[in-house]
């Protein structure tokens, strides 16, 4: 219980720090700023995994239940959406089939290869 | 009633009960996310009761906040699943890097070309980014966050259905890079429907993930900083 208190103290201490240094200037946003600031503080040492492991864990997992309010607010531009039904769905199968090709081809010749490579040596 | 409906915890609580039978129901009906099972309820209730959004929201904003702590958690899996990676970390990320960059041309572009107003256009641009981040690029675009956030589901959704035997039929077999294509076109969703084939591609897909929301971030920001 303790462990997460903490873990929660600090991703949201974390958050406002992030947030904080975007109000003074950086550009990014506080929350993606935050998380790397955490991903660095992790790499070098200075967070122990074990300090904010539950709490991220539980966050992540219940994700989902921290969007629900702001897609329920669909029900305020449902006009929007209707009158762009075409383009939101053409743009959401072009894109989803691009992304996922140029990702997956290019990571099987540049990933693939140095797993051969490996093995050869 | 009407002032008990309005009090934020209600809300709150509403939200947290709708969820839980999501989760209940989702584990029924696979096909559906939970997000929309616990969405659609909830919308039908404000229908019904004539209660308007912005009430709701009163205590769903807190909710909302939380999504910042959530997005400074994505550390942990990214950190986490950097290190059997280490060797091929650059390279992913150069993988990741050009996934994100296609995706909001992609994405952006196609909406632009049928003529779509700018809000919308901006709101597809972040769609194949786990939500918080995507939420946030939509924002700082101009766009239209609730339009995001279902073309965000739609990516997940076809992801986690299509996604692995279209990567097959491209000829696409390393199992890194297979991680890679899911957890750049469809984060969460995706790399979740990964976990029962392989740990290897798991592993990559979550790492590829929190990476193409960073990505997508900063190459959002740069957009933002040009449009102004």
């Amino acid at each position: 219980m303790l462990d997460l208190v903490r873990g929660f103290l600090l991703l949201v201490g974390i958050f406002l720090l992030g947030t904080f240094l975007h109000e003074r200037g950086v550009p990014i946003p506080g929350s993606v700023l935050g998380l790397l600031l955490l991903y660095g503080a992790l790499l070098s040492g200075m967070v122990k995994l074990s300090w904010v492991e539950k709490a991220a864990g539980l966050l992540l997992r219940h994700m989902v239940l921290l969007f629900v309010p702001v897609t329920v607010g669909l029900i305020d531009v449902g006009g929007v959406v209707s009158r762009s039904a075409i383009a939101i769905a053409a743009s959401l199968l072009v894109s989803f089939l691009a992304v996922l090709l140029t990702t997956g081809m290019l990571g099987q010749r540049l990933l693939a290869r140095k797993a051969s490579a490996e093995h050869l040596s | 009633m009407r002032p008990m409906l309005q009090h934020p915890v209600f809300s709150i609580a509403l939200t947290f009960v709708f969820y839980a039978a999501a989760q209940m129901l989702h584990r029924r009906w696979r096909a559906l996310p939970p997000i929309v099972l616990a969405c659609v309820p909830i919308i039908v209730f404000l229908l019904l009761l004539h209660e308007p959004y912005r009430n709701y929201n009163r205590g769903g904003s807190v909710l909302t906040w939380c999504l910042g702590p959530a997005t400074v958690a994505l550390a942990v899996p990214m950190y986490r699943n950097s290190m059997p990676l280490r060797s091929s970390l650059p390279r992913l990320a150069m993988v990741v890097l050009a996934g994100a960059l296609v995706g909001m041309v992609t994405a952006g572009g196609t909406a632009w070309l049928l003529g779509a107003p700018r809000d919308v256009v901006m709101s597809a641009v972040p769609k194949s980014v786990t939500t918080p981040i995507a939420i946030e690029v939509s924002r700082q675009l101009n766009g239209i966050p609730q339009i995001t956030i279902a073309m965000v589901i739609g990516a997940g959704v076809l992801g986690s259905s299509v996604g692995r035997s279209l990567l097959k039929v491209a000829g696409v077999r390393d199992d890194r890079a297979i991680g890679a294509a899911m957890g750049t076109s469809a984060h969460g969703i995706g790399t979740a429907s990964l976990v029962r084939h392989s740990e290897m591609q798991t592993t990559v897909s979550s790492w590829a993930m929190a990476a193409a929301g960073v990505f997508t971030s900063l190459l959002g920001t740069l957009l933002a900083w040009i449009m102004r």
